[in-house]
């Protein structure tokens, strides 16, 4: 039985009148891929913001691992083994792809003591094969498409190897090709990589995202949100039924 | 008439960029806008007075006791005035302004209103197309451009230096990358003020100490910076010699043009940003896209 590797107790985050997350509790084991859904608003991205650290909570408690992070740094966060992927991509845009990468090898968690440049250039570039855009490896980030933007912003998350990904809209603006791609890599991720931690078993994962067809297929769980408030959690092939998840998302009197 | 030129707009230029250099890269990276940048430049030169006309230490030993007193100094003045307050730029602005006015009037406190002379680093001339040239004039001449080559090398070809690099960019993502960007920061303000001491001794000798001698070259090094562009190291050197160049051109052409060389060089500036409001090589960075 796996261990709980992330329990959030009673989260909540205020800004100014508007609860954004309110009361969120759950847990998550080491194998787990939870699915976070909900309309517009709802709270996913505040709720992963919350656990990456870059936002704080009001009243609850994050821990990760049996230990408390909430409070703790960004960065201290990341070193302890969570990532985080951004919804609206945020590359390090005059910096090569390569370099994009390299700064995540360095981090504390993934860089090995004596490590020189050439060999974290060697790690950052088995990242980028992993992505699928080692060819482009030397070219500024800013030259990047959308899509292979999203794949630097996973090689760049998992270069930290981490035991929990946290993938804010990774199929955000992908076409129907380049969503199947990006699910390919996520599942292969998942199964164990060849990196550092991630070498006998992958990262447990937390996805937000509103294409439910790709997400269905790959998570064990999803957890629906709406106003800031869990409305239910549930296996995948339960929610087509779920009336409470039908009305969040076309409102009451939709059935 | 024009080697006098090039030599005096050399030597201004050399040490703008030399200044501007650190305090650029402190901008850039941090976005501290450290208007004591040249105050420790003041008080490192009065610390090399110290050493050497006081303590009797040779002059390159001072330059090193120097450097190292001074990025202690830098450090401990980050820790507790301007990392508690980075997030509100205005009150690191201020609160710099009050240091480097604390920073004067501790000297004048213990050093008075008399001007004090450095000894040179290398003593010496030579003569180049007929005028007299001494060897430390060489030496801040060739001074700027190697450590600009030093930086560079630190910034593209170092782990630290990446980081410095990526952190410039966008400071949050660099923290979501397990990147300690206080650290960085800290480091990176290291370096300026050990720049700034390392100006204080390398272009002090020429001129002389005195508390006041911070403020005309925070003047000068912050219009380089603003005309190189804001955060670019490369745009801020290039500005000093710019500012350099002209201030040199107005004292030797003008009649009393000592009296106006810093107008002249400052209007400058602003006529280069009303045609390029972001300065030469202005940078944008990632959070205020």
């Amino acid at each position: 039985m796996p261990s709980h590797i992330l329990e959030l107790s009673s989260v909540t985050k205020s800004f100014g009148g508007l609860k954004a997350v309110y009361d969120i509790s759950f847990k998550m084991n080491s194998d787990d891929i939870i699915g976070l859904i909900g309309p517009n608003g709802a709270g996913k991205s505040t709720l992963i913001k919350l656990i990456s650290g870059i936002l704080e909570p009001d009243s609850g408690e994050i821990k990760f691992k049996n230990q408390k992070i909430n409070g703790l740094k960004t960065w201290d966060i990341v070193n302890l083994g969570i990532s985080f992927t951004f919804q609206n991509m945020r590359p390090f845009r005059r910096l090569p792809i390569i370099a994009n990468v390299m700064t995540s090898c360095m981090s504390p968690r993934a860089m090995k003591r004596g490590e020189w440049v050439k060999r974290i250039e060697a790690k950052a570039m088995d990242f980028l094969e992993f992505a699928g855009i080692s060819d482009m490896a030397l070219e500024k980030a800013s030259t990047l498409s959308q899509g292979d933007l999203k794949r630097l912003e996973v090689a760049r998350a998992i270069a930290t190897e981490p035991e929990l990904i946290l993938l804010d809209e990774p199929f955000g603006g992908l076409s129907p090709a380049e969503t199947e791609l990006m699910a390919k890599s996520i599942k292969r991720l998942h199964k164990g990589g060849r990196f550092g931690r991630l070498h006998s078993e992958g990262p447990a994962m937390i996805i937000v995202e509103h294409k439910l067809q790709q997400l269905m297929k790959m998570a064990d769980r999803i957890i629906v949100l709406n106003y800031g408030e869990t409305v239910t959690e549930c296996a995948p092939k339960e929610l087509v039924n779920n009336k409470e998840v039908i009305e969040c998302y076309l409102g009451k009197g939709a059935l | 008439m024009i080697f006098n030129i090039i030599i005096s707009s050399l030597i201004n230029g050399s040490t703008y960029a030399l200044l501007a250099i650190g305090f650029s890269l402190v901008f850039g990276v941090a976005r501290i806008v450290n208007i004591a940048h040249t105050a420790f430049f003041m008080v490192a030169s009065y610390c090399i007075f110290l050493c050497t006309n006081i303590l009797g230490l040779n002059p390159f030993a001072a330059m090193m006791v120097t450097i190292i007193l001074t990025v202690l100094l830098g450090l401990i003045i980050f820790k507790i005035i301007i990392d508690p307050l980075r997030e509100h730029e205005a009150a690191v602005l201020i609160a710099t302004v009050a240091l480097a006015m604390s920073f004067q009037e501790t000297m004048l406190l213990f050093f008075g209103g008399v001007f004090q002379s450095l000894p040179y680093l290398v003593t010496g001339n030579m003569e180049i197309a007929g005028i007299r040239v001494a060897y430390q004039q060489l030496l801040i001449i060739a001074m700027a451009p190697l450590v600009l080559a030093a930086v560079w090398i630190f910034l593209k070809k170092t782990r630290m230096g990446l980081a410095i690099r990526a952190t410039s960019q966008d400071r949050e993502v660099a923290n979501l990358m397990g990147m300690n960007e206080k650290g960085i920061a800290m480091m990176t303000m290291a370096v300026s003020v050990a720049l700034a001491a390392f100006t204080g001794a390398v272009v002090v000798p020429l001129s002389v100490v005195h508390p006041h001698m911070w403020l005309h070259p925070l003047v000068m090094t912050m219009a380089a910076v603003v005309l190189g562009g804001m955060g670019s190291v490369k745009g801020s050197f290039i500005g000093a010699y710019i500012l350099g160049f002209a201030e040199a051109l107005v004292v030797f052409l003008i009649p009393m043009g000592a009296f106006l060389k810093g107008s002249v060089a400052l209007s400058i500036m602003v006529f280069v940003l009303l045609l390029r409001p972001d300065g030469l090589f202005g940078v944008t960075f990632e959070e205020e896209r």
